[in-house]
């Protein structure tokens, strides 16, 4: 049942039957070719980022239950220990995180502990920005013009395709309303941004005239020294490109798993359906925003922390079920997190060291590094002790298959034993 | 083109442009002026515009601020506060973003509005966490009374306005546990910039805040709560508070840099990005001038740099410059919540600003998604019918102004729409779409329709 469905598409969709739907555009991202097919591996795999923003509470994520320190240091925000879903007589999953704790059982989820970076910074934006980049402050980061880590690794892989025509559209995909995440931005490689797949398509009203006239005249060269211009043209001569392929690559899709109604339930719905499709896409991105918790948090925290678990459950479930849960894993990490300490506003200020979570088969599942100190703090905030780049580079190298990381993230970090 | 950027002389690129046979004042520049200092002309406003010259139309544009910002009982103001009135009864502020964008439509100002959006992208908050709309509509009143005034009594207010400090988390603020939040927007995003101060400042300048407070939707100094020891910030020491930690924090001379350098983006270039050199002379006149903001903004927008070669078609134009800009500039009128909806799809709500940082702008406004939602914004508002073009269709409009022919059609057409002209193949090809079979306000509106998705039609 596994790969049926996978082979099934690949011989009624053949490329040449692809590349006649769309003649301006290679369809290399369609992973149709029987090329393509024998080279699985890491050739194959695909990385889901969730990101969470804001700022995620990862002390009342993974809660240190067997800790006094933190009973102590939680007067209104605690959960007790009688309330966590266990894990061991110290770490137990908040109470929502049901899902989670499902996942945990089954051997598919990875909670990395005491991730961060050093010197961190607690601004939002920075602090985003640091993991966005895999850069600290000033290295070598200019305004406006910075390229994040999943834009390098494309851009490299890129560079090393040999065909030049390998100019793979969708080798990335954000999901989302807001803008393009820095993490995406790449030099050479241009990532999509869908909001709502259905509503990706150029609407004409079967006007065929309006429809030619709109395709050539944004494919003519500009022949400008506005580089705004020449980006803006490229850009819509994509969009419209590639969302003729999207729409055509939706029409095969079918789960019987139930997906939650959320935003973030849904798009990890409309991943799915890609990945079914066959895409060649090899990173998606999401987000779930709302964790900036500096007042009255408890309600509103676990209810993001359902909403999480229960996206990211049956996300996983459904990879499953059509046979991707090996090729697919799905981290979700956060700027920071919170002060150990909660504030006076029965919500948690901003803080450092957090734990990151990898979910599916291809992860070592389990507890892994110790859960930062409570006493031993950093300004009232947990120390990391697991560099968040160290995770990159094991993800770009074992996972994604990328040569020198070192060279998307300028310098050697890791391995970090993440991957099973 | 950024290397002859860099060469200008400072002082010779803000000194007022002369028009000249290299660079004439024509429908053009008059239309770029629109563009940047509101959202887009008419084509009666850019004849009077190319009669007037330049520098009458810029200083029409700062009188007409002037008298908008002043005035409270005009038509246009009362009609606003009725419709305002309406909203906080009902309380829905989904309806905000509608009667702002009403507002940009319709407004005999347009550069007080769109230097009021600026201020909004800039203390950026948004409805989804303020939730009240009164508290949104004061905050943006409090944002166009000042917005091309002094800057210091903006801070000081916004420092105590209660949808900001309903954002920021900052309704109650003890001097046991002072709440960081606001001393760090205060200077990472509204006054100096990231790398302008140390965490210590913000954990100082934090104490200063305590005591601000928020209750029943109205500021109040909480005394008991307020901190009244001696705070040490940005290189001073005293028992501050609040608004010693606004002046203080203005007297950096960082500070007039960072808000001449985001007036300089928002109204004149997206990339190239100016120099520094380019833009001290205007954070200087900040400085030197009690950090007035209009006389800035007059001196770039009747500037020699602002009319030339170097920064039209510079900017991406943001969701609500297309939107509002068309129907502008065609005498165009929808229904705002449609329009307000269609905005968010692509990336602009206003009035919801993604996060405390506001819309990034530029590149940022591009994306696959964002681009098809353009194009078919514009191609709902004219094939679509949903836009009437002044009362009727767009045949109307045209022959409202004695147009006719397709190529002249097609050309006034680009001249109302484009920032830079359009590759000549191109223009051809619109000319034949509008010779296409069907009636001739059909064919008007699908050649909008199809400048809509041109990669020219998104730059400002």
């Amino acid at each position: 049942m596994t790969t049926t469905r996978r082979n099934f598409l690949k011989h009624s969709l053949g490329t040449s039957a692809l590349v006649s739907l769309t003649p301006a555009v290679p369809a290399l991202f369609l992973n149709t070719s029987a090329h393509a097919a024998a080279a699985r591996r890491t050739s194959d795999n695909i990385l889901v980022v969730v990101q969470l923003s804001g700022g995620n509470d990862g002390i009342n994520t993974v809660i240190p239950h067997g800790d006094d320190v933190y009973h102590r240091s939680r007067n209104v925000t605690r959960y007790q220990a009688n309330q966590v879903l266990k894990i061991d007589s110290y770490h137990g999953l908040h109470p929502q995180m049901t899902g989670f704790k499902s996942l945990y059982d089954e051997g598919q989820l990875a909670i990395v502990q005491g991730v961060g970076y050093p010197n961190p910074n607690r601004s939002h934006f920075e602090s985003m920005d640091i993991w966005h980049t895999a850069k600290p402050t000033g290295e070598g980061r200019v305004a406006g013009r910075e390229t994040g880590w999943i834009g390098r690794y494309l851009d490299a892989q890129r560079a090393a395709a040999k065909s030049p025509k390998n100019d793979d559209e969708l080798a990335a995909l954000h999901l989302g309303a807001g803008r393009l995440p820095l993490a995406l931005a790449a030099d050479k490689t241009r990532v999509p941004t869908v909001t709502d797949l259905t509503a990706f398509k150029l609407q004409t009203r079967n006007d065929g005239a309006l429809r030619r006239t709109i395709e050539s005249a944004t494919r003519f060269d500009r022949g400008s020294d506005n580089d705004l211009l020449s980006y803006v043209q490229h850009s819509t001569v994509n969009a419209l490109a590639s969302s003729a392929q999207v729409q055509d690559a939706l029409r095969q899709y079918s789960t019987p798993i139930a997906y939650p109604q959320s935003p973030l339930g849904q798009q990890l719905r409309t991943v799915a359906q890609l990945i079914e499709a066959g895409m060649s896409t090899r990173v998606y991105y999401v987000s779930l925003g709302g964790f900036d918790t500096h007042a009255t948090q408890r309600n509103a925290h676990a209810a993001l922390l359902k909403t999480l678990s229960d996206a990211v459950a049956a996300f996983t479930k459904d990879m499953a079920h059509h046979g991707h849960d090996k090729r697919v894993i799905t981290m979700s990490f956060t700027e920071f997190g919170r002060r150990v300490k909660e504030n006076a506003s029965a919500g948690t200020d901003h803080g450092a060291a957090n734990p990151l979570f990898l979910v599916g088969g291809g992860v070592k599942a389990g507890l892994i590094g110790k859960h930062p100190s409570m006493t031993d703090l950093d300004q009232g905030d947990l120390k990391f002790h697991t560099d968040f780049r160290a995770i990159y580079a094991t993800l770009l190298k074992q996972w994604l298959g990328l040569p020198n990381p070192e060279a998307v993230l300028g310098g050697k970090f890791g391995p970090a034993k993440v991957l099973g | 083109m950024s290397n002859t950027l860099t060469q200008l002389d400072p002082n010779r690129a803000w000194a007022a442009y002369e028009p000249s046979a290299k660079r004439p004042w024509n429908v053009a520049r008059a239309a770029h002026l629109y563009r940047r200092a509101g959202f887009s002309a008419n084509w009666a406003e850019l004849q009077s515009a190319v009669k007037g010259g330049p520098q009458a139309t810029v200083r029409g544009l700062m009188a007409d601020a002037a008298h908008a910002a002043a005035s409270k009982d005009d038509q246009f103001e009362s009609q606003m506060n009725a419709m305002g009135r309406t909203m906080m009864a009902g309380n829905n502020p989904r309806t905000l973003s509608a009667w702002w964008l009403y507002r940009m439509r319709y407004t005999p100002s347009q550069l007080l509005e769109k230097t009021t959006l600026f201020w909004h992208g800039h203390f950026a908050t948004s409805a989804a966490k303020v939730t009240k709309a009164k508290m949104m509509l004061d905050q943006i009143a409090l944002l166009r009374r000042g917005a091309l005034g002094e800057f210091e009594p903006t801070v000081r207010a916004i420092s105590r306005d209660p949808a900001m400090l309903v954002w920021l988390d900052s309704t109650s603020n003890r001097k046991i546990r002072p709440n960081e939040n606001y001393a760090r927007e205060l200077m990472e995003l509204f006054c100096l910039g990231i790398g302008n101060y140390t965490e210590t400042d913000i954990k100082q300048m934090a104490r200063a805040f305590t005591g601000w407070e928020v209750r029943k939707g109205k500021f109040v100094f909480n005394r008991w709560q307020h901190d009244t020891g001696s705070k040490s910030f940005l290189g001073a020491s005293g028992e501050f508070d609040g608004d010693d930690a606004v002046r203080i924090v203005l007297e950096q001379p960082a500070a007039s840099r960072f808000i001449a350098s985001k007036l300089v983006r928002y109204f004149v270039s997206d990339e190239p990005a100016l120099p520094d050199r380019l833009v001290e002379p205007l954070a200087k006149q900040l400085r030197e001038n009690g950090f007035v903001i209009g006389p800035v903004v007059e001196r770039i927008l009747s500037s020699d740099l602002f009319f030339s070669e170097h920064v039209a078609a510079r900017k991406v134009r943001s969701p609500v410059d297309l939107g509002i800009g068309l129907l502008r500039a065609l005498e165009g009128a929808t229904d705002m919540y449609q329009l307000a909806q269609s905005l968010d799809q692509v990336g602009q709500a206003v009035m919801y600003p993604p996060n405390v940082k506001g819309w990034d702008g530029g590149r940022a406004w591009i994306s696959s998604s964002r681009l098809l939602g353009r194009a078919n914004l514009v191609g709902a508002l004219t094939v679509g019918g949903r836009a009437k073009f002044a009362g009727g269709g767009l045949h109307t409009l045209a022959r409202k102004h004695n147009v006719s022919g397709p190529a002249d059609t097609v050309d006034w057409l680009l001249d109302l729409l484009v920032a830079t002209p359009v590759p000549r193949a191109v223009r051809g090809e619109l000319v034949s779409l509008l010779q296409g079979r069907g009636d001739e306000g059909k064919n008007l509106a699908r050649v909008v329709s199809a400048i809509g998705a041109l990669p020219e039609f998104q730059l400002a």
